[in-house]
């Protein structure tokens, strides 16, 4: 059964802090083995936007659809279950509880699975993940590199069909971003993938398409190449149009 | 051994116990020793709640004097056994800590711990005032309407001393499944837990069930014993002090804290009353040794121990 449409989709998704408007009327629509990178300068509302689309954040106006399921009224814990989970910017691990045990928690709970299946899931995200050296650890005592691995690992093992990367990448060398874009890459095939990252050539190595969110508001979308080219990204980034007039 | 060769172990050894002092001992030795059950069964679902959970409740005696009550109610007004009774003390108390939560759930932290004793609170006074609760005065434990003809001691220490092994067995059992498992990540990161789709808000309220189940039925079962129960000490604050007392000091979060604590809590108690200290003089020494325990060893005295083992061990190794 193949599903009729897109396999996510957004409209006119927004959040507004008191009286700020965070995220204003955000529509983003993507496909099954698409990845689509997200940049914008601090504040865009970035990850706002990501919290919007996983559920702990509520929005106030605007609808989400998985799978031609609304996923809008669903809860954090709901979502997850239906098929959306993010490795968030600042990793979320469970830190008295072994690494194998931070990832049976989303292999039982998120991705549904029990018993021996869950087991056999868990190792196959621990290789995929390059853990499997540190199964038995505690994950309070990781290090940067791979504290963020788990985060992603945790992510994986939930079996989601949209997966949400916020700043992966962030606060790594350069070799170890490059295992996390290898890392990326395998994991493409059959889900979409949304990642939040300041990191220019992370994104070009993983997304054929990139979005631009400025002051909340989605102002590029397209081939990573034609928007990567636009002089309205420069004008975002550089401030031109902005200063020029003040 | 395997984890189910040990809990088969603990629960033919702890039946076993159970029946043998049941049998041999004395009346009052029993009495005190179902008094110790009760605090430590009190304190493993306190513990629950709050060490694993970590929700902390300032109104678990509410659930203590609910079961009492609901089991002499019960059996004063109908004809069925009391040992029925007991086992359906606990059932109303769980069905009645569904809603309560779901009220009290949408408070957090300090406010949850406070909103706990304020039910507790107006349950105390309803009882306290309705007549058909026996008001101040309380009831005497007369099934079927009449007397009690024999004093029930012996079979309600062996109950209640099977039920803590067994009590004790289930949650090593449960701490092992996969919702165990999900309960520590919650305490670990409740934010964590819900990002990988555990459903935190149904997860305590589960939790707190339980907990109000075991506190009811350790409260039915220790005014069985007493065969007479009042507002002033079924409801008492004294209750809640106890299980957290023993918790904190043997150490939260874990499920030999509380047995630890409660053994210490009595052994004061005891010693100091069989001394000649009046009335509640105990509370100061077991006050200070709280404060002690907290500043020399914050996680409790068990973990404390447990770390004390490994480090001479691998002393030893060396």
């Amino acid at each position: 059964m193949t599903p009729v449409g897109p396999l996510f989709q957004a409209n006119g998704v927004t959040k507004r802090f008191g009286g700020f408007t965070a995220v204003s009327g955000v529509d983003l629509t993507l496909g099954t083995g698409e990845s689509v990178g997200v940049i914008g300068p601090n504040g865009a509302g970035k990850s706002t936007l990501l919290g919007l689309i996983v559920g702990s954040l509520r929005a106030d106006a605007g609808t989400l659809e998985l799978e031609g399921r609304d996923m809008s009224r669903l809860s954090l814990p709901d979502r997850v279950q239906g098929g959306i989970a993010r490795a968030a910017q600042i990793p979320q691990t469970f830190a008295r509880l072994t690494v194998r045990e931070n990832l049976r928690l989303p292999a039982v709970f998120g991705a549904r699975l029990h018993g021996a299946e869950a087991s056999d899931w868990v190792d196959e995200v621990l290789t995929l993940t390059g853990l499997t050296d540190h199964a038995g650890a505690v994950a309070g005592e990781l290090g940067l590199l791979s504290r963020k691995r788990l985060e992603l690992a945790k992510a994986v093992a939930a079996r989601p069909r949209l997966l949400l990367l916020d700043e992966i990448a962030a606060g790594l060398t350069q070799h170890e971003i490059e295992t996390m874009i290898g890392l990326v890459k395998s994991l493409r095939s059959d889900r979409a993938i949304v990642w939040v990252e300041h990191i220019p050539f992370a994104l070009r190595e993983t997304c054929e398409r990139l979005v631009v969110l400025d002051k909340g508001e989605k102002i590029l979308d397209g081939a990573f190449a034609t928007v990567w080219e636009d002089e309205r990204l420069q004008s975002v980034y550089m401030g031109v149009a902005d200063h020029a007039a003040a | 051994m395997t984890p189910r060769a040990f809990s088969a172990g603990l629960l033919i050894l702890g039946g076993a116990l159970a029946a043998w002092s049941a049998m041999r001992l004395d009346p009052g030795s029993l009495y005190l020793l179902s008094e110790v059950v009760v605090i430590m069964i009190l304190a493993q679902m306190w513990n629950l709640l709050a060490g694993y959970a970590g929700q902390i409740s300032l109104g678990h005696q509410l659930f203590v004097g609910l079961g009492g009550y609901a089991l002499f109610l019960a059996a004063n007004n109908t004809g069925v056994p009391i040992w029925i009774w007991l086992a359906l003390a606990p059932v109303l108390a769980g069905a009645l800590a569904i809603p309560l939560g779901m009220v009290v759930f949408h408070l957090k932290h300090a406010y949850f711990a406070v909103g706990m004793w304020v039910a507790a609170e107006i349950v105390a006074a309803l009882v306290l005032k309705w007549s058909w609760t026996g008001g101040s005065a309380g009831l005497i434990l007369r099934p079927g309407g009449e007397s009690m003809t024999s004093n029930p001691e012996r079979v309600i220490f062996f109950g209640l001393a099977f039920g803590l092994v067994a009590l004790v067995v289930a949650l090593r059992a449960f701490l092992a499944s996969d919702t165990g498992l999900a309960l520590l990540g919650m305490r670990d990161n409740p934010q964590a837990a819900e990002a990988s789709g555990v459903n935190v808000r149904r997860m305590h309220l589960l939790v707190f069930v339980i907990s109000a189940m075991g506190c009811a039925a350790a409260g039915a079962a220790y005014y069985v014993n007493a065969l007479y129960i009042s507002p002033s000490d079924a409801f008492q604050m004294n209750w809640l002090i106890a299980m957290m007392f023993v918790t904190v000091i043997g150490g939260l979060g874990t499920l030999t804290g509380p047995i630890l604590g409660t053994v210490l809590f009595i052994a004061i108690r005891e010693v100091m009353t069989n001394a000649g200290y009046s009335g509640g003089t105990y509370w100061i020494v077991i006050g200070a040794l709280a404060v002690v325990v907290l500043l020399v060893a914050p996680r409790g005295l068990w973990p404390a121990i447990q770390d004390l083992t490994d480090y001479t061990k691998r002393k030893a190794f060396r």
